[in-house]
């Protein structure tokens, strides 16, 4: 059998599984929105985290499978759960729908990359004020470092510290030290 | 048609990736002598409609494509790829990533030995400040096929919106296109990644397949062939 036999076969494959699981797919995708929406709009933590099971092992794992925003969504419900569980300020606080969740994510994300690049005067600014007065947890700030597209180096870990030494506690500063220590 | 002109080309559904697209531009060197545009298409039709759209109101010679979630790193990103095109009148299409054959099966990224740098987590990068690229020295490579995220064109030739009526291989078809006029297609040598492509890490390929069949039909003679088959 030839190499490309075997390419377009395990490609056909791949695209029958896909089609035959794309109403699913939808459903869980739908079911994600609707349950983020319903519970941000009456901050219903339970129903929020209830989210975890369904994409990692339930119906949801579809979702998660195919649809790159589900892993944002997902990292997000973990953060929150940290939060709770530390007795820390949410990260859904001021979000009442998925869009302004997602919102919230996407602006921390391309203010630490701003961060990062030192593109600009004016564009590192724009970073600082945004970290300085957005109150993002320790949980936020070290998953999203560690697990979105960004490369920190101890220089960016440095800025954060700073920026954020104005509304963490001791204990905050000396876990992302020790999180961030030889990274 | 303005020689001396750059046209960045976004169909957006996000104002939030678009506007911090949109950052990234606006901190580009732009070379002496030349200007820049940017035209956002929201609510196209097709990817190929959106582009056709803005190519056609556009009268600059240099058309960037590219998609809102790119964020371009290379401040001298205008000036490098303007030497590239200038070193050599017969290249038409630039691209970031790119393969130098097409896949048998049609999905550009089962071929092996992709072109180009793509960002990745967990790399270690000089800061941008120290980026440099030297025509000279990194060159560049030809390709048969370059991924849409970024599509950078000295010529106009029309996306194909009877076939491609979706947000799907527009890329592979329209490099195509360009070889079959008779322009390379190629792929600067990045010792850094000169953009961030943030797709959240997944493609969605729920319609995918619909457009990589018509693929297959059209262009059945090409499949498997290397860029040197296409256009020597």
């Amino acid at each position: 059998m030839d190499i490309s036999f075997q390419l377009n076969s395990s490609t056909e494959a791949f695209f029958q599984e896909l089609e035959k699981n794309k109403k699913a797919l939808q459903d869980s995708w739908a079911y994600i929105t609707e349950t983020l929406n319903t519970a941000l709009l009456q901050q219903d933590v339970e129903t929020l985290l209830s989210l975890i099971p369904y994409m990692e092992q339930g119906e949801g794992t579809l979702a998660y499978a195919h649809i790159g925003e589900s892993r944002r969504v997902l990292r997000i419900l973990h953060i929150i759960q940290l939060e709770l569980t530390y007795k820390k300020t949410p990260f859904f606080l001021h979000c009442t729908n998925k869009n302004s969740l997602m919102e919230k994510y996407m602006l921390s994300l391309f203010a630490l990359r701003r961060l990062a690049f030192q593109l600009a005067e004016d564009s590192v600014k724009e970073a600082q004020n945004y970290l300085s007065t957005s109150r993002l947890s320790i949980f936020a700030i070290y998953i999203i470092l560690q697990e979105d597209l960004i490369c920190p180096t101890q220089a960016l870990y440095d800025g954060i510290l700073s920026l954020c030494s104005a509304y963490w506690n001791a204990a905050d500063k000396e876990l992302f030290l020790s999180l961030t220590a030889g990274r | 048609m303005d020689e001396h002109k750059f046209c960045f080309i976004l169909c957006t559904n996000n104002d939030i990736l678009l506007s911090e697209a949109i950052h990234y531009i606006s901190h580009l060197n732009v070379p002496a002598g030349y200007t820049t545009e940017l035209l956002t298409v929201t609510d196209a039709a097709s990817m190929t409609a959106g582009y056709n759209e803005a190519m056609t109101a556009s009268n600059a010679k240099y058309k960037i494509y590219m998609h809102q979630d790119v964020f371009i790193l290379n401040r001298n990103f205008l000036s490098d790829i303007l030497a590239i095109f200038r070193s050599d009148a017969s290249i038409g299409l630039i691209g970031m990533t790119g393969y130098e054959s097409v896949s048998p099966d049609g999905v550009m990224w089962h071929v092996q030995n992709r072109l180009g740098t793509p960002y990745k987590r967990k790399a270690s990068y000089p800061p941008l400040s120290d980026y440099r690229y030297s025509l000279s020295e990194d060159g560049y490579r030809r390709a048969a096929l370059v991924d849409g995220f970024m599509m950078i064109t000295s010529t106009d030739y029309l996306w194909n919106t009877e076939d491609l009526t979706g947000w799907d291989f527009y890329d592979a078809w329209q490099s195509l296109i360009f070889l079959l006029h008779g322009c390379k297609v190629v792929v600067p040598t990045q010792r850094h990644p000169w953009c961030m492509h943030d797709d959240g890490g997944v493609l969605n390929l729920t319609n995918y397949n619909r457009y990589r069949q018509k693929f297959l039909r059209a262009y059945h003679a090409f499949l498997g062939k290397h860029y040197s088959e296409i256009m020597p």
